[in-house]
Parts: structure tokens; C-alpha cells; sequence
């Protein structure tokens, strides 16, 4: 088997998108670029649900049932008037940890508002994390294209809210700031000298999140692989394969627990991020 | 392999190819994703999970609101205590002050009064003293005159005659030198 496999395009083929459903060699179903692309002015764009997609659906799924059922076990405790227990209040603590701890504390007093959202993107990012390192996981926050999707929902939500509750001459304070110690000709020129900075901060900021994610993400699982590609790069070695097998699934049963670890701290800074910076532009400053 | 090289490789593989590739319709479909999950889990999930601790959080909320609505309104009271408790206090001052205003007249009337009818008393003895003495002197005189006569009577019966005009106005005479002196 050694030689004829390619590493690195083994660790492209599994960190990218493609247009099938692969759980070879179980299952593999290739249905290809099925819808046309769509162009809007000079953005091609394509529909067709890829493997990310469905993945995404999956975790979409998966978030959503768990949450609902530990509602509906909450709920039915509350209503026997039992104590919390079991793994519905784990959840509930869990969720209550990223409502108080990540949104209300860093939003503010509106923070209550904007919970559903920052509790949404955290576990939406968490359960992408760690779907990713099940056995024929797609990592969906592993993709470019979704951590910028979020990352821009996340600049909509920082950037409306931020109008919603400075008001429009407010909110263009944060634009055009204000010099202290200058006043007249000299403030206003420096304040508009400082817009195109102000503007591209704002935009600097869910860059650096939707990067962040994806490089964490992405880089877990080129080094994981590339650690399985020292079984194929040493596999020759007949004396020694043994050892290279062995030092190579410990090395990346390592890997894969810092990756738990990864994925717990991506989806908490993502969303952490995010909170701080939705409650910074609540207040002017 | 190196990362410009696994980059080059994934800009060849275009839209839905490796890491580095950035489909737009994932964009859109993450989009999709998210706020059909985000809707969902708000309308049939947190509500659930979090009915406890926004109940409990609003119940606080509440009786932090009621303490401090108490609170006010005992410091209300209490100033308006200590406004009351200042108003007595100088009413009472004031009322001690005027009644001790008063006592202080009562008495400088009533020691006026005293002496005035002292004084009175005293004229009108005095007075009396007079008319009393004026009357015992005209008496008195009266009576020495009476004497006199009645001794000189005697005494110049033998020899002077008590009808004769002359003798009479020489004692009389004696008399008003007497009374002169006196």
C-alpha cells in the first residue's frame, strides 16, 4: 500500500468540500455539481449542498436535539418538582455558563437580549468542532467559507446592534471619533484622517474570527494526518513498521485529545469574541 | 509539501475543492443553517432551559426593586422623624421661653401692685396719723384752755373777777404763746 498514497493529497481531500457523501468504504455517493452556478454580477455561486453542508445540516440536527431534549427533561423535572439531575442539568449548566459568563457579562445589561444568539453560535461552533474528530467527520468549521459566513453575521449583528443602541450620531462617533484635546478644523480633520482606520478595525475584527476558527480547526487535522502519514512514509522500514504504527496512533491520540481541548476554547473565543465586541459598541466610548 | 504548495494546489482544485477554497454558496447555506437552528432553538429550546434562571433572575430583580422602594421610603421616614422631632423640640423651647416670659411679667405686675398699695396704706395712715394728732392737739388745747380757766378760776377767784373781759384775753393771750411754741 506504501508509496502509491500521497499524503498531502489525502490531508486536501479530507479537509476540503467536495460534492459527494463519503463514508468509503462503507458508503460513498458522488452526485456531483447537480445545480448551476448562479452569477451575481462578478460572484459565482453554487447551491449544490456539499459534504459541509449536509454535515452542517447534521450538526444544525444534533444541536438542535439535544437542546430540546434537555429543555423537554428540564421541563418535565420542574414540573414533578424533582431536583435537577443527570445530563439534562449538566446541559443546563453548560448553556447557563454561556449565557451569564460569555454574553450577559460582556454584553452588559442588554446582554439577556443577544444570549439566544451567542449561545446559538457557541454550540453551532462546539458540536462543528467536534464532529470533525469522529470517525468520518467533516469538520465544518474547518471551512473557509463558514467561519466567514459567521464571522460576517457576526460583523451584521455588532455593527446593527451597535446603531440600534448609540443612534445613528452615536453610532458615527464610532466612525469619526472623537479627538480629545482638540477642537475645530484640527479635530474634525484628524477625526475623519482616523475613519478609514476605525473602519477597516471594524472589519479586522471578524476577519481575525473567522480566520481563527478555520486555521485552529484546519491545522488539528493536517497535523493529525500528517502524524498517520508517518505510517506511509515509514511503512518500508519492515523492521521497524511496528514501532512506527504504534508511535504514530499515540502521537495522534495526543493530538486528538488537545483537539478536544481545541475545540472546546475555539467555540468559547468565537463566541467570547463576539460578545465583547456586540458589548463594546453598546456604550459610547 | 509545503503551505504555499498546498495552497497552490487547493486554488487549482476551485470551488469545492480543498481547505483553502471559499465557496459563496456555503456562505449562504451557512446563513441558512445557522438562523433556521438560531430560530428553532429560540422558540423551542432556551425558553425551556432557561425559564428557571430568568424566573429566579426576575424574582430578584423584583425584590431588589421592593428592598430599595423600601428603603426609600424608610428614609423618608426617618427624615421626616428627625423634621418632626427639631419642630417639637423648638416648640417646646419656644413655649418655655414665653411662658417664662410671662411668669417674669406676672411677677413684676404683682410686685407693683404690692407696692403701690404699700404705699397707699402707708399715705393713708399717714393721714389718718395727722387728722388724729390735729384733732387730739385741738382737744387737748381745748381742754387746757378748760383747765387753765377753771385753775386760773381758782386760783384768781379770790382776787380777779372770771366775767371780767381783760383777765380773760390775758390768759388766752398766754395760751396762743403756748400753742406758738408748741
Amino acid at each position: 500500500m506504501q508509496g502509491d498514497v500521497d499524503i498531502g493529497e489525502l490531508i486536501m481531500h479530507h479537509t476540503g468540500d467536495v460534492y459527494a457523501i463519503d463514508f468509503s468504504p462503507l458508503f460513498k455517493w458522488e452526485y456531483g455539481k447537480f445545480l448551476p452556478d448562479l452569477h451575481i454580477g462578478s460572484l459565482t455561486l453554487n447551491l449544490t449542498p456539499t459534504r459541509h453542508v449536509v454535515f452542517m445540516l447534521l450538526v444544525a440536527l444534533l444541536v438542535f436535539a439535544s437542546m430540546w431534549l434537555t429543555g423537554r427533561a428540564l421541563e418535565r423535572q420542574r414540573a414533578h418538582e424533582r431536583a435537577p439531575k443527570g445530563l439534562a442539568n449538566a446541559m443546563e449548566a453548560f448553556v447557563l455558563f454561556v449565557r451569564n459568563d460569555i454574553a450577559i457579562q460582556n454584553i452588559g445589561h442588554r446582554g439577556a437580549a443577544f444570549a439566544p444568539y451567542i449561545m446559538t453560535l457557541f454550540f453551532f461552533i462546539l458540536y462543528g468542532n467536534l464532529l470533525g474528530l469522529l470517525p468520518w467527520g467533516a469538520t465544518v468549521t474547518g471551512n473557509l467559507a463558514v467561519t466567514a459566513g459567521l464571522a460576517l453575521m457576526a460583523l451584521v449583528v455588532i455593527e446593527v446592534s451597535g446603531m440600534v443602541a448609540l443612534g445613528f450620531k452615536g453610532y458615527m462617533r464610532t466612525i469619526f471619533p472623537a479627538i480629545p484635546g482638540l477642537k475645530g478644523v484640527g479635530a474634525l480633520a484628524l477625526s475623519v484622517a482616523m475613519a478609514p482606520i476605525e473602519i477597516l478595525g471594524k472589519l479586522v475584527k471578524p476577519f481575525a474570527l473567522c480566520v481563527r476558527l478555520f486555521g485552529n480547526m484546519t491545522a488539528g487535522h493536517f497535523v493529525i494526518l500528517s502524524l498517520f502519514g508517518l505510517v506511509f512514509l515509514f511503512g518500508h522500514v519492515v523492521a521497524w513498521r511496528w514501532a512506527i504504527g504504534v508511535g504514530s496512533a499515540t502521537l495522534v491520540l495526543g493530538v486528538m485529545l488537545l483537539e478536544l481541548i481545541v475545540a472546546l476554547v475555539q467555540a468559547y473565543v468565537f463566541a467570547l469574541i463576539t460578545a465583547v465586541l456586540i458589548g463594546v459598541n453598546q456604550h459610547a466610548h | 509539501m509545503t503551505l504555499p504548495m498546498l495552497v497552490l494546489a487547493a486554488a487549482e482544485d476551485g470551488a469545492g475543492g480543498g481547505p483553502f477554497s471559499l465557496e459563496p454558496g456555503l456562505i449562504i447555506w451557512t446563513w441558512i443553517v445557522f438562523i433556521a437552528l438560531f430560530l428553532l432553538l429560540k422558540r423551542f429550546a432556551w425558553p425551556a432551559i432557561l425559564r428557571a434562571t430568568e424566573e429566579r433572575e426576575r424574582t430578584i430583580a423584583r425584590q431588589l426593586d421592593e428592598a430599595e422602594r423600601l428603603n426609600g421610603e424608610a428614609k423618608a421616614a426617618l427624615e421626616e422623624h428627625k423634621r418632626l422631632l427639631a419642630n417639637a423640640r423648638h416648640d417646646a423651647h419656644a413655649l418655655l421661653q414665653e411662658a417664662k416670659a410671662a411668669a417674669d411679667k406676672e411677677r413684676e405686675m404683682l410686685l407693683q401692685r404690692a407696692r403701690e398699695e404699700h404705699d397707699q396704706v402707708l399715705e393713708r395712715t399717714r393721714k389718718e396719723i395727722g387728722a388724729e394728732r390735729e384733732r387730739a392737739i385741738a382737744e387737748l388745747r381745748r381742754e387746757a384752755v378748760d383747765v387753765s380757766l377753771a385753775a386760773a378760776a381758782k386760783l384768781i377767784g379770790e382776787r380777779l373777777d372770771a366775767d371780767a373781759d381783760a383777765d380773760r384775753k390775758l390768759v388766752e393771750r398766754y395760751l396762743a404763746a403756748m400753742g406758738d411754741r408748741h
